[in-house]
Formats: C-alpha cells, sequence, structure tokens
C-alpha cells in the first residue's frame, strides 16, 4: 500500500471513529443513569480520533487531508440512524449531502 | 414523529458550538504557526506544552464539550452535527476579514452550497419522539 493510500485509509478511519465518538456523546443524553460512563467513553474515543488524523498527516498534505475529514457529517448521520434510532428524513439527507460538497469545496480550495 | 418546534435553548447552543469551533479552528492554526518545523516527537511536545496558546486550545475544547452535551441533550444528533459546517463558512470569511487571506470563486459556490444544506436540515424536526413505538 502506497504512503498516499494508507493516509487517505487513517482519514477515513478517522472519520468512522468521529462517528462513534459522536453517538457514545449522544448516548450520554439518552441513558442518564450512565451518562458520566458514556462521555468517558466518547472523549476518549474522540481522542484516538485526533490522534489517528495527526498519523495520516505524516502521509497526507492537510489539503488533501481536510476535504475528506467532511466525510464525518455523512458518518455520523449513518450511525445516528443506524445506533440511536434517530428518524433521518430524505429532506436531511439531501441536506448532509449538500454539506458534504460544499464542505469540500471549500476547503479543497483554501 | 419529529419534533417540530426550535427551542431558543437549541438555536443559542448551536450559534455558540459555531462560534467555539471557529475560535478554536483560528487559534489552533495560529499556534500550529508557531510550533518549530521539526521531526522530532519529544521537541514537539515539549513546544506545545510551552506554548500557552495550547491552554487556551484546551479551555476551548473543554468549553466546546460542556455546551455540546447541552446541544444534544435538546437535539437529535443527527440534526445539529450538520450546522456545526456553518464554522467552514466563518472560518473562510474571517480568514478574508481578519488575516486577509484570499477567497477563491469556487469557495464561495461551496459556501452557497454549505447554507442551502443547512437550510434543508433545519427544515426537518430536531428531535425524535422515542415514546411512538411504545404500546398503549
Amino acid at each position: 500500500m502506497s504512503s498516499t493510500a494508507l493516509g487517505v485509509l487513517l482519514v477515513v478511519v478517522s472519520t468512522m471513529v468521529e462517528g462513534f465518538g459522536q453517538t457514545f456523546l449522544k448516548k450520554s443524553a439518552l441513558d442518564v443513569a450512565r451518562r458520566h460512563h458514556w462521555i468517558l467513553l466518547g472523549v476518549a474515543v474522540l481522542i484516538v480520533e485526533v490522534l489517528l488524523y495527526s498519523g495520516a498527516l505524516r502521509f497526507l498534505a492537510v489539503s488533501t487531508a481536510f476535504p475528506i475529514t467532511s466525510l464525518s457529517f455523512v458518518m455520523v448521520t449513518l450511525l445516528s440512524h443506524w445506533l440511536l434510532g434517530e428518524r433521518v428524513t430524505p429532506l436531511r439527507w439531501a441536506g448532509v449531502g449538500l454539506i458534504l460538497i460544499g464542505t469540500s469545496l471549500i476547503v479543497a480550495q483554501a | 414523529m419529529t419534533g417540530a418546534r426550535f427551542p431558543l435553548k437549541l438555536v443559542i447552543g448551536l450559534a455558540v458550538a459555531i462560534a467555539l469551533d471557529t475560535a478554536l479552528q483560528l487559534v489552533w492554526k495560529t499556534g500550529v504557526a508557531d510550533m518549530p518545523d521539526t521531526s522530532s516527537l519529544r521537541e514537539l511536545a515539549v513546544a506545545v506544552v510551552r506554548c500557552p496558546i495550547f491552554i487556551l486550545v484546551v479551555a476551548l475544547m473543554a468549553a466546546q464539550l460542556v455546551n455540546w452535551l447541552k446541544v444534544l441533550d435538546h437535539a437529535d444528533l443527527s440534526y445539529a452535527k450538520p450546522f456545526t459546517s456553518l464554522s467552514y463558512i466563518t472560518v473562510c470569511v474571517l480568514s478574508v476579514v481578519v488575516l486577509g487571506e484570499h477567497i477563491a470563486p469556487l469557495q464561495i459556490v461551496g459556501i452557497a452550497i454549505v447554507i442551502a444544506g443547512v437550510w434543508c436540515v433545519s427544515q426537518t424536526g430536531h428531535a425524535t419522539l422515542r415514546d411512538e413505538a411504545k404500546p398503549e
């Protein structure tokens, strides 16, 4: 595997990890009895995400890596639906899709 | 069914989340620019600890976490998270206004598309009602 491919893989994995971290933080609002456990787990997972992203930057330029991070909006929406049972309407999906395109254009040109 | 109203607490929470995210990105950018150009992790770690701006970064992250948890008390994650994309716009605009950076035409298109996306999300209910499936 080339170093660029490894960098891209690390960024994609970091966006998935962020999705799980955010899901755990939301779980803290739904499972009040174990609120602090979910918060600690969420924060720990988000720290792992930062480490993975930092690792990816050893193989990729920020201008390449940063646009890929907008995938986190898709990951968070998917996991919110699958793991939290949130109702994601077609209009919300359309919004997430537009945000993915828009943020990629903003950061890719920065 | 989904909740239809848009509580003021949620509006304020999302606005604070965007403001904190913007501040964090700008402060982080400044801090990274001051870092020594070294490949040694030890040297980098020492430089980070000695740099007062990173104390500000940690404080902003803590404030962001506290505010975000309050936002998630009032809204679905899949509803709240897309609003944070507005910080891409605020950072871009502030970089032009404050730092005098150039903005490309495609970035302006990107800003318009993000606003359209956030508008779409804002038209959906902010919270899934979780007791709807319970039997009578």
